[in-house]
């Protein structure tokens, strides 16, 4: 059987094929096993144990684990109020980051796609921020945003908007948003990127031809180049969802999740339930919550992926 | 109507259009690097410096002792960890995924879509999902708190991305040139090994630099599988450092300047094996 669809693929080969037919079949798996094995312990067992942890109550310490069924589920659902905080959050992160890195990435890459002297240089310049960590990222945004010191209630004062100043990350009705536009700063790069590579499939004929036709630039963008980017559009929205609901490092570099916990995320949330209050199941449980919203996102890119082959 | 611009419209005029759309351009790059601006003014200047005059003002002497404190301090060690961890996790794992991504690609492999997807939701999965278990895998191996154990999550958790981009390389690779050895009777791994994995060289490039940077910059695991402070990789021992001295503006802007510069370094000699890489990641 194996043989002959081998065989079929390459016909040429056929008889040369054949005597190393069997090794034909393992060497395969042989170059595909270290990477599948580290792959399989590191990520894929973790995360199916961890599914079947969410079903427990257990404090990570204890020999015996009581199991609960969906209890943990309900529990958060009803009786943990962070809970609600933190997909609040995750939601208005979600559309931010759906609506900001991309539209500006792609108003950039638009830009920076004519050649024009220079234009790379932008492009690296708009792209910089992207290679530092979040870490590193949320750090030094906490000091645009200090209160005294940071440029932010610095500039606001100098320009005469001093009852703008606030105390930016210790409100806790507004702190979520300056994370989030520290964030939006580091994520731009990556959308430009993908929509500078899109923009440049785009075949100048097809944008000289419109011109020819009468089309303004406005017109040219919504019937040339936006339908064409159409795929990229897609690939861009799906990445960046997946990362948004990733998102960690930066909270605990700026808030911590506070103040009164009102900047956690699921992602953070589930790291304070899980090692400062030692609730396995219920952190366990946030993680599976999280997982199935990135899936949302997940599975038409994954089919995307896959699907040329 | 205004469409080809009209051929008799002023040299000067196009000339202030010109000059107005770099002005543009420059103003809103010193505004996309204020961040930026404010960390380097910080690490160069004296603390009393910075508390009378804030960070954004040129400083009244250049203070190069804030790096050399901020190194002694601590950086140093997390520096080194960093380089450790990356240094063997970079090469390690791109030659894990080539050799996957090859087989998924030239061997004739019928599994090659399931095992591909199989490996992509590596991707998606959030590393919440993972922690636990992994916790207490490590306790069971000995590896929690150790560079080794940290160095080999990374090798797990880079598969994906890795064997995404390294497969996007192979499928632009000619199935000619590799007939053509199996002819010859060049072994699989020969042919891997002499002929596609040199003929990968700007994609390995790509890699090597995206997941240095990647590897460099990550936090999570670090922060759950690092428990002493000797041991910490720089983002995590920064945002200690901050936690710690959260009033000494000059150093710390010193330390994470220092963690900084060889990213910055790296990007600015591969730029274009970053838009290469990600642009093999969407193929």
């Amino acid at each position: 059987m194996a043989s002959e669809k081998t065989a079929s693929l390459a016909p040429r080969t056929a008889k040369d094929a054949k005597k190393s037919d069997d090794s034909l079949r393992l060497l395969p798996w042989l170059f595909l096993a270290p990477s599948l094995a580290i792959y399989s312990v590191v990520v894929v067992y973790p995360m199916i144990y961890s599914a079947w942890l969410s079903l427990f109550r257990w404090d990570g310490v204890a020999p015996i684990k009581i199991f609960v069924g969906l209890d943990n589920y309900g529990i958060l659902l009803t009786q943990n109020d962070v809970f609600w905080i933190a997909l609040r959050n995750n939601a208005i992160w979600l559309v931010a980051a759906l609506l900001l890195p991309t539209s500006i990435g792609l108003g950039l890459a638009i830009l920076l796609n004519s050649r024009f002297r220079g234009s790379h240089i932008f492009r690296s310049v708009f792209y910089f921020p992207s290679v530092l960590s979040l870490a590193v990222v949320g750090l030094i945004w906490t000091w645009i945003y200090h209160p005294d010191l940071g440029l932010l209630n610095q500039a606001l004062t100098a320009s005469g908007l001093q009852s703008l100043t606030r105390n930016w990350l210790s409100d806790p009705n507004i702190a979520l948003y300056p994370v989030i536009i520290a964030a939006t700063w580091n994520a731009v790069g990556l959308p430009m990127l993908l929509f500078l590579a899109g923009l440049q499939t785009i075949p100048e004929e097809l944008h000289e031809a419109a011109k020819v036709e009468g089309a303004g630039p406005v017109r040219r963008f919504l019937y040339v180049t936006f339908p064409l980017l159409r795929e990229t559009t897609l690939i861009v929205l799906a990445i960046t969802a997946i990362n948004a609901l990733k998102a960690y490092d930066i909270i605990y570099a700026m808030t911590n999740g506070g103040p009164a916990n009102s900047t956690q995320l699921l992602s953070t949330w589930m790291y304070f339930l899980t090692y400062n209050y030692n609730q396995v199941g219920l952190g366990t449980a946030i993680a599976v919550v999280l997982f199935l919203l990135t899936l949302i996102f997940a599975i038409p890119y994954i089919r995307f992926m896959t699907r040329k082959t | 109507m205004s469409q080809p611009p009209a051929p008799n419209s002023s040299a000067a005029g196009k000339t202030t259009k010109v000059a107005l759309f770099y002005l543009a351009l420059i103003l809103a790059t010193l505004l996309w690097f204020t961040p930026v601006i404010t960390l380097v003014l910080t690490a160069l200047k004296d603390a009393g410096d910075f508390a009378v005059n804030g960070a954004f003002s040129l400083p009244k002497f250049i203070r190069w002792a804030n790096f050399s404190e901020a190194w002694e301090t601590g950086v140093k060690n997390y520096f080194w960890n960093s380089v450790i961890v990356t240094g063997f996790k970079v090469p390690i794992g791109i030659a894990l995924e080539s050799m996957a991504a090859f087989a998924l690609t030239h061997m004739h492999f019928k599994w090659a879509n399931r095992i591909f997807t199989y490996i992509l939701i590596g991707l998606i999965v959030p590393v919440q999902m993972t922690l636990v278990p992994l916790t207490l895998l490590m306790n069971a191996l000995n590896l929690i708190d150790t560079l080794t154990g940290l160095t080999i999550l990374y090798i797990g958790f880079g598969v994906p991305f890795g064997v995404l981009v390294m497969r996007g390389f192979f499928r632009t690779l000619p199935t000619a040139i590799i007939e053509a050895a199996r002819i010859d009777g060049c072994s699989w791994f020969r042919i891997f090994y002499r002929i596609a994995l040199p003929l990968a060289l700007p994609a390995v490039i790509s890699l090597c630099i995206l997941d240095g940077v990647a590897t460099w910059n990550e936090f999570i695991l670090a922060q759950i599988f690092l428990r002493s402070d000797e041991l910490r990789t720089l983002p995590l021992g920064l945002v200690q450092f901050s936690t710690q001295f959260s009033t000494q503006y000059d150093q710390l802007a010193a330390a994470v300047l220092i963690a900084v510069v060889p990213v910055v370094i790296v990007f600015l000699f591969f730029q274009r094996y970053f838009v290469a890489g990600m642009g093999g990641a969407v193929k």
